[in-house]
């Protein structure tokens, strides 16, 4: 997904010489070509994220679009109030980009955790948020955040997650039906769709078959894709690698209440508590039952329930 | 017995000293005007820096309200958000407003919020009112206009309390890394903030020597003289290579007595007695209509 990232931006500033990027000092390597092509369009401004923001906010000013990059946690944590203020404020065409969202680097210990990055961002007003699921995703959506007239927010992950195909196509704003089904709904959101096409392609050899339907675009979340999930599930299962607020469990336990639609519904992903001792992602996933493991026994619970 | 305060008719002047200095009693007189119909506080932090707006639109600055988003523009940037009464006063002076509208400012609906938002009135380079970000956007501003060919300088005005944040220090260091000689950087230095004294609060080593400890080329002045304050501008950039700070040492509430230096008056809204007593010191029309 980081080179995807990397990769795409490149593409992207061949194509749009309005295109500039700035780094908290971060992307080692990552960024060599782009440096290479576009020497002036490259800026480090070192570990000082609260400039970055400010910075980029004054090129945007004066036309440019900046893409700004660091670690998710910093990059949303130490720079929320320039974000606010200077990029949500003044409406600009600002690209902030969270490398490492969610427990991605959960062994960095707590510091690095970005467990509210998706919901801080979308308290931003007028921020569109996504977490792309695949590095297919990262390659669709950087694009057409870039031709937005607001800020965004893209949390991108590492090198080297698997790709999935699907044809439902990849639109910012716009939910995927990646797997038809009946009576319960798998939402998700960021890389862990991995995990939940894993649980659903094992369910479907035991006859259970749940729709899964992946919303890559957090905020705005789109309303009537939700609302027609919801009129066909009994049960609904949020997989998100989020805080419990600001997140997708959160969007859709609103609009359920807005909607009046009351399924049940299961919420998988790590609660509000600290998480020390250092685990690596696929430890943490599997030890709060958020990876295809604990998925897909969620929804053999559900199945059987419903059932009887 | 109510009567009228007569309008100023006048526009800025680009003439003498002494014309720059009547005019900005008469914006004085204005700022307390528009915080007695406004209902608003801020006068000792918006009367330190008449004499350094005043200076910057009496032909520094060019800026024209017929060309709002001219790309050789100056850029200026009111970093010190709170101190608003002064910069629309200027800028009504200058012919940015309808000075009229200045009767609207703190109340609600109007353009002319307490901390200036350039949604509602376009003249503005950024919406400010939360401190420390003017420098950083300036900056942004300066390496975008680098890249584009455009010529205009960035001129940021921010108060001492607003250095308290880090994030100025971030983009002074940024500014000197990237030689952004066309960067200049106004310190209205009135050792005043909303609970405590600046050099207090940061350890008393003084701006100058901050910003050149930082790669800028700094100057301190006496931010109260328009004659200093033009001959420095004038003289940027200090250095070729580095970005320009000018330490203006002001006092707030300057041009009032009893307001200058009180730190009451960061926070007070004038009474009628108050404004009566003012407009009489400070001897020149406010630009702004007020019954009395």
């Amino acid at each position: 997904m980081r080179r995807a990232f990397s990769d795409s931006l490149l593409k992207l500033a061949t194509a749009d010489d309005s295109v500039i990027f700035l780094t908290g000092d971060l992307g080692f390597g990552v960024f060599d070509d782009f440096i290479a092509a576009f020497p002036k369009r490259y800026i480090n401004v070192g570990v000082a994220e609260a400039h970055l923001v400010d910075c980029a906010a004054g090129l945007a000013l004066e036309g440019w679009r900046p893409i700004v990059y660091s670690i998710a946690s910093f990059m949303t944590g130490r720079a929320y109030e320039q974000i606010r203020v200077s990029v949500g404020y003044h409406k600009l065409p600002v690209m902030i980009v969270g490398a490492g969202g969610g427990y991605l680097y959960g062994d960095s210990g707590v510091t690095h955790h970005a467990k509210e990055d998706l919901g801080l961002m979308a308290l931003v007003a007028g921020m569109t948020v996504v977490a792309p699921g695949d590095p297919n995703e990262v390659e669709h959506l950087l694009p057409q955040l870039s031709t937005l007239g607001g800020p965004s927010y893209i949390r991108i992950g590492r090198f080297g997650e698997p790709r999935f195909e699907a044809p439902a196509p990849i639109n910012v704003g716009q939910a995927r039906m990646l797997r038809d089904g009946k009576r319960i709904g798998i939402v998700t959101t960021g890389t862990v769709v991995i995990q939940a096409l894993a649980a659903v392609d094992q369910l479907a050899t035991e006859g259970i078959h749940p729709v899964l339907c992946h919303f890559h675009t957090v905020h705005p979340i789109q309303v009537d894709a939700l609302d027609h999930l919801l009129s066909r599930v009994d049960s609904i299962v949020v997989v998100e690698e989020h805080g419990l607020q600001g997140g997708l469990g959160a969007a859709v336990a609103y609009r359920c209440v807005q909607s009046g639609r009351l399924p049940h519904i299961v919420r998988l992903g790590p609660g509000d508590d600290l998480v020390l001792g250092n685990p690596k992602q696929e430890e943490l996933r599997q030890e709060l039952g958020f990876d295809a493991h604990g998925i897909a026994n969620t929804c053999r619970r559900l199945w059987d329930s419903r059932s009887a | 017995m109510a009567h009228q305060v007569e309008l100023l008719r006048r526009n800025i002047p680009t003439g003498s000293i002494a014309d720059l200095q009547r005019h900005a009693r008469s914006i004085r007189a204005t700022c307390v005007v528009m915080a007695y119909l406004g209902r608003q506080g801020h006068l000792t932090s918006a009367l330190s820096c008449v004499d350094i707006l005043v200076a910057l639109y009496s032909g520094y600055l060019r800026v024209s309200p017929d060309r709002l988003r001219d790309p050789h523009r100056d850029r200026f940037l009111f970093s010190k958000g709170h101190a608003a009464s002064a910069y629309y006063a200027v800028l009504a002076g200058a012919g940015f407003l309808p000075r009229e509208e200045l009767a609207t400012y703190g109340k609600g609906g109007s353009r002319l919020p307490s901390h200036p938002c350039r949604e509602m009135l376009p003249c503005l380079e950024i919406s400010s009112g939360s401190l420390g970000h003017g420098l950083g956007m300036g900056t942004g501003m300066v390496y975008g206009m680098d890249q584009s060919g455009n010529r205009g300088r960035v001129v940021v005005l921010m108060s001492d309390g607003e250095c308290n944040e880090g994030s100025v220090w971030e983009s002074a260091a940024f500014a000197v890394a990237q030689k952004q000689d066309r960067l200049v950087a106004i310190v209205d230095n009135n050792n005043m903030q909303a609970v405590g004294r600046t050099d207090q609060l940061m350890g008393g080593a003084s701006f100058e020597h901050k910003f050149n400890a930082f790669g800028w080329e700094a100057r301190t002045i006496d931010g109260q003289d328009i004659g200093q304050i033009l001959s420095a501008l004038n003289d940027v950039p200090f250095k070729p290579g580095r970005p320009s700070a000018i330490i203006a040492k002001t006092t707030g509430g300057a041009g009032v007595s009893f307001m200058a230096d009180n730190t009451v008056w960061h926070y007070r809204v004038p009474s009628k007695e108050d404004l009566t007593k003012a407009l009489a010191e400070l001897g020149e029309p406010p630009m702004t209509r007020v019954s009395l």
